[in-house]
């Protein structure tokens, strides 16, 4: 039986409280500044231009009518950009095109002017005549020998990634096993639909050094990213900094830099003012990047006691028409696929291909949403021909600590077991459910100690405390409504004896704080956290160094609570830390309380093998719905939901629940409404209304019990939490239908209108 | 957004002189849930807003013990016949409309007017006043006029009121007794949804319990809301059971004009009218039995 969320790590006096976010005053009160809000002295307004079409050539453009009407400052096309100014994964990406449009959301021309009406009218005025080619916009066909190429200078569509693995002897394994099951699932566009829409403000100094403030999960990667910008535009040696504002929910949305900062550097370079583009809701949906749309078909089997024998995966993801971070999400899919439950024998080949659709980028779950469906699906479809119970299948393969798995995982801790159990106990599985009702499972495995993609997976930190005993701290990791504010606070606060709200956390700012390779993976809160807890241990130490001289007791015997140093046997030797401050600080050669602490954890890049232990530990957890399923309409009501998870130590249980039900809910509409209708390129739902994000009435009852597994590496113990919440919420309500009425939906979102379809060829 | 002047007449005739002093950049503006959108998105740029929140009158609602008759002014919100417990036991078809329209946000500031001048194919509201056999009372600069709401759409968007007419109030005839009524949206999500269909069933039972009249109404099933006319001359003179209902909603679909489009494919849509017909129809004779 889990503890209850409120009895969690009883024996801290900061983590593992509830301590609500630090900034949800300023929020609710509007006063939080946001990149809507942000308004410097002479600036301009950008707008872009996209492509009428989805494939073209551009024959010419007329900007003279724009560049003549009054307000407007400049007007940029794609001549205007550096060659070398590119964007994306494998720089295919120059943020305004030229020749040739691959997408509707390509960028062709810019405006900036006094004001966004006006910039919107002057791109009105802009008359561009194409010829419009032929498009691809299925993958799988783009695949074909005949197709017709998205990019002319290619031989095929297909992107040269290396995602092609086999551990162990598949074909063998095959042969031997007992049960054989092969499915094809399918998973579509989702978009990130952040509150507060992209902007950027980009101003150069009259030393035309940088400054850009702008929505980013990663300030040092945008940094490195402009700086080449810079490059490009023949401005060598010059400085960037790079302000977040308030950012209004990241998703991984953010994970990249985009044209519409490229083109504010670019407009406000040529106009020497600041430019300021933000996106309204319509060019949110348009302009910005979605999940990867996947086919997957999958193969495993098992033996006659239910072992799994082997896992057989092959992909193919929509790639859009540029590419950014989506095409590496494989690397990612990759360890659930070698990794979910334990299984020797593994095959999995991913295929990358550029169509004329919306390039997809960094989505929660990086490729592990598409890949757990069809595990999770799979599992299930795989225990009934196996004849074994779905949950007792589960556990017969479940992972365990101490394992090495095929791609090299070291699994350190894993509570898996333990949340499988929970969301049995909530569910009751046993119990029977009355006719068009059915209950699902479906588990998961994320990195939870940082995810080495990149040259560096660390994070650095700086403390420096005042006089009377509060901290600022300047970290690199980056805060976007996730809660890496409480989170560096508390374990701060616990560390050196004081309070979360004495902690005072910077993260905005390249300019103030160390380099971090950005808020992804679920890396925060142990990467960050543990650059902010060195750091903490740190000045801790010299503190009690300075106690230690002061009240004449060894070191190790001085202690830091309730803001008081002291030695616990020794009641007349105690001090605020405030005092202790000054008394170290106004003295004859004085000193003030500093450190800083640089943390890369001791993670592998998976190398051309694609094997490593990619993360310094994974997080564990298992998701269970009960649904009822109206046989009539094919509507899925869902009655009741548990996400359960293994997230090493729960540093504060409130924002920990939030990200599971925010998680969970995102989730829901992936697995039930959720989709970016695309038509033959172009997109027909950019709004609210007709993209169906969840609403607050539609959102259910979650249950969300936290299992605690205090890993040896965390901060505290703690792993990461914030992606596994929408991993395998999809699986879980597909095998919840599934149960229900017996009707195997294989393709996201799962509609009333595929589930009637299904009921009806299921009934004849 | 193009900044306008936001007029505020306290009388319909005053709203009526306000809009022909300005004519074609003038604009009325009920709840201005839809005109307000129209106008940031510069899909409606007009000089004059015209707000007909003032008119007291046409925010009335009443019913008139005597006659039976009742009176939705044009300006009563969603929300203030959400909350009316006389709407909701004697008309729960429009409770049941009402009550799903938006969000509570929407519907505290959106009309009943509103929402049938706006005309589009799935108005929530207009469904029920069909079904009620409801008539607009309009009011343009020669005098009144009425017209059955029925008969009020001309095709999306677009509505039999001349310019300048204001749509005043909507009466509902008394209601015969032994009637029940019920409408679904059918739509993906909980709130601030369109249907994907709007299904609106009344039905009324003679002491012999066969049907005295019925009405289908149906919302996305066409350009316009529409009524099932031929379901509902099956229905009438039947004693009404569900597989009398199960017939009706199969020729209701068939009379439907429904469409593929990105929301939801004709198909679902038949089938929703066929189910929902059936469900409708059961819900009012549970209404009628529990009323007797």
């Amino acid at each position: 039986m889990s503890k209850s969320n409120n009895e969690l790590s009883s024996e801290f006096s900061v983590v593992g409280k509830r301590i609500p976010k630090l900034d949800a005053a300023q929020k609710a009160m509007g006063r939080a500044e946001y990149i809507q809000d942000i308004k410097l002295p002479g600036m301009l307004f950008g707008k872009i231009l996209y492509s009428k079409y989805a494939h073209a050539n551009i024959v010419k453009i007329d900007t003279s009518k724009a560049v003549a009407f009054p307000g407007v400052h400049a007007v940029l096309t794609g001549e205007d950009v550096p060659k070398k100014m590119k964007m994306g994964l494998i720089k295919d990406n120059p943020p305004i095109k030229k020749g040739k449009v691959c997408s509707f959301r390509d960028e062709v021309a810019a405006v900036a002017a006094i004001s966004p009406e006006i910039a919107k009218k002057a791109l009105g005025l802009i008359e561009i005549e194409y010829e419009e080619l032929e498009g691809i916009f299925d993958p799988e066909k783009a695949m074909e020998k005949n197709s017709p190429l998205v990019h002319d200078h290619l031989k095929s569509n297909v992107l040269k990634m290396p995602w092609n693995i086999h551990y162990g002897d598949v074909e063998k394994a095959e042969k031997e096993s007992a049960f054989v099951v092969e499915d094809r699932f399918t998973t579509t566009w989702v978009t990130h639909c952040c509150m507060g829409t992209s902007g950027a403000v980009a101003l150069f100094d009259a030393s035309e050094n940088l400054t850009i403030y702008t929505n980013t999960q990663i300030p040092s990667l945008a940094h490195k990213d402009f700086l080449e910008a810079l490059k490009a535009m023949g401005l060598e040696n010059k400085r960037v900094r790079v302000i977040k504002p308030v950012i209004g929910g990241g998703f991984g949305s953010k994970l990249d830099t985009y044209a519409y900062e490229h083109i504010a550097i670019l407009l406000a370079y040529k106009c020497h003012k600041p430019v300021k583009i933000v996106f309204d809701r319509v060019e949110e949906f348009k302009a910005t990047s979605t999940r990867q749309p996947t086919v997957t078909y999958i193969k495993q089997g098992c033996d006659k006691n239910g072992k799994l024998t082997f896992r057989n995966m092959r992909m193919v993801l929509d790639n859009g028409g540029h590419t950014s971070w989506g095409a590496t999400t494989p690397s990612v899919m990759l360890m659930p696929i070698s990794s979910l439950y334990r299984v020797e024998n593994v095959k999995y080949n991913a295929k990358c291909v550029y169509t004329n659709n919306t390039y997809s980028q960094a989505m929660r779950g990086y490729g592990n949403p598409q890949a757990t469906f069809a595990i999770e699906s799979s599992m299930d479809i795989l225990a009934e021909k196996a004849g074994i119970d779905r949950i007792e299948f589960r556990r017969i393969n479940k992972n365990r600590s101490g394992d090495e798995t095929p791609q090299g995982l070291k699994i350190t801790s894993c509570g898996l077991e333990e949340c499988i159990d929970a969301v049995k106990e909530e569910l009751k599985f046993d119990g029977k459910n009355e006719k068009g009702v059915g209950t699902g499972i479906a588990s998961l495995i994320h990195v939870g100690g940082g995810a080495r993609i990149y040259g560096s997976d660390g994070c650095g930190a700086i403390l420096k405390m005042d006089d009377y005993g509060k901290v600022d701290i300047f970290t690199g990791g980056t805060d976007m409504g996730q809660g890496l504010d409480n989170i560096t606070a508390q374990i701060v606060a616990e560390e050196l004896g004081l309070l979360a709200e004495d902690i005072n956390v910077v993260h905005s700012d390249t300019d103030i704080c160390p380099w971090d390779v950005g808020a992804h993976a679920s890396r925060s809160t142990f990467v960050a956290g543990n650059a902010a807890l060195g750091a903490a241990k740190k000045v801790k130490k010299k503190i009690q160094d300075f106690a230690s001289k002061l009240f004449d007791v060894p070191c190790e015997k001085i202690e830091l609570k309730d803001k008081l140093v002291f030695v616990p046997e020794d009641k007349e030797k105690s001090m605020t830390i405030g005092k202790l401050l000054r008394k170290a600080h106004f003295r004859p050669g004085g000193t003030m309380l500093m450190a800083e602490h640089f943390y890369d954890p001791d993670n592998q890049n998976m190398g051309k093998e694609l094997k490593g232990n990619m993360s310094m530990t994974y997080s564990f957890g298992a998701h269970g719905a009960k649904v009822k399923v109206d046989e009539e309409t094919g509507k899925v009501e869902v009655l009741e939901y548990v996400a359960a998870h293994d997230v090493g130590r729960a540093i504060n249980p409130l924002l920990l629940e939030g990200q599971v039900y925010g998680g969970v809910v995102m989730g829901l509409g992936y697995a039930l409404t959720e989709e970016v209708t695309i038509k033959d390129g172009k997109i027909m739902n950019a709004n609210f209304r007709d993209y169906k994000l969840f609403t607050a009435k539609d959102a259910v009852k979650i249950k969300a019990p936290v299992i605690e597994t205090i890993d040896k590496d965390g901060p505290f113990g703690a792993k990461g939490i914030g992606e596994p919440g929408c991993v395998p919420t999809a699986p879980a309500i597909a095998n919840a239908i599934y149960d229900a009425v017996g009707v195997r939906i294989k393709d996201l979102p799962i509609t009333p209108e595929k589930v009637l379809a299904a009921l009806k060829e299921k009934n004849g | 957004m193009k900044a306008f002047k936001y007029l505020s007449p306290t009388t319909v005739e005053e709203a009526i002189a306000f809009h022909g002093r300005h004519s074609e950049t003038a604009k009325y503006i009920g709840g201005g849930t839809d005109v307000i959108v129209k106008v940031k998105e510069g899909w409606m740029e007009p000089d004059y807003l015209i707000s007909l929140k003032k008119i007291e009158e046409m925010s009335e609602l009443h019913k008139n013990d005597a006659t039976g008759e009742l009176s939705i002014g044009a300006m009563v919100t969603h929300a203030t016949l959400e909350k009316s417990l006389m709407i909701r036991n004697e008309y729960p078809i429009i409770y049941d409309a009402v009550s799903n329209i938006g969000s509570l946000q929407v519907r505290n500031v959106g009309t009943i007017g509103g929402n049938l001048i706006n005309a589009v194919p799935s108005a929530d509201g207009a469904i029920p006043l069909i079904a009620l056999d409801g008539v607009a009372l309009l009011h343009g600069p020669d005098g009144e006029r009425s017209v059955e709401v029925k008969d009020l759409f001309i095709a999306p968007y677009k509505t039999v009121l001349k310019p300048r007419e204001i749509l005043k109030k909507i009466t509902i005839p008394p209601q015969e007794p032994h009637t029940g009524s019920a409408y679904i949206k059918f739509g993906r999500r909980a709130a601030m949804e369109l249907p994907l269909i709007g299904i609106g069933v009344l039905l009324t039972l003679d002491d012999d319990d066969t049907c005295a009249k019925a009405r289908i109404c149906l919302g996305v099933a066409a350009p316009t809301p529409m009524r099932a006319f031929d379901a509902e001359n099956f229905l009438v003179g039947k004693k009404i059971d569900e597989n009398i209902l199960i017939e009706a909603g199969k020729i209701a679909a068939d009379e439907s004009k429904v469409r593929d489009s990105i929301r939801g494919k004709a198909w679902h849509r038949k089938e929703m009218i066929r189910v929902h017909v059936r469900r409708m129809g059961l819900k009012c004779l549970n209404m009628i039995k529990d009323n007797y």
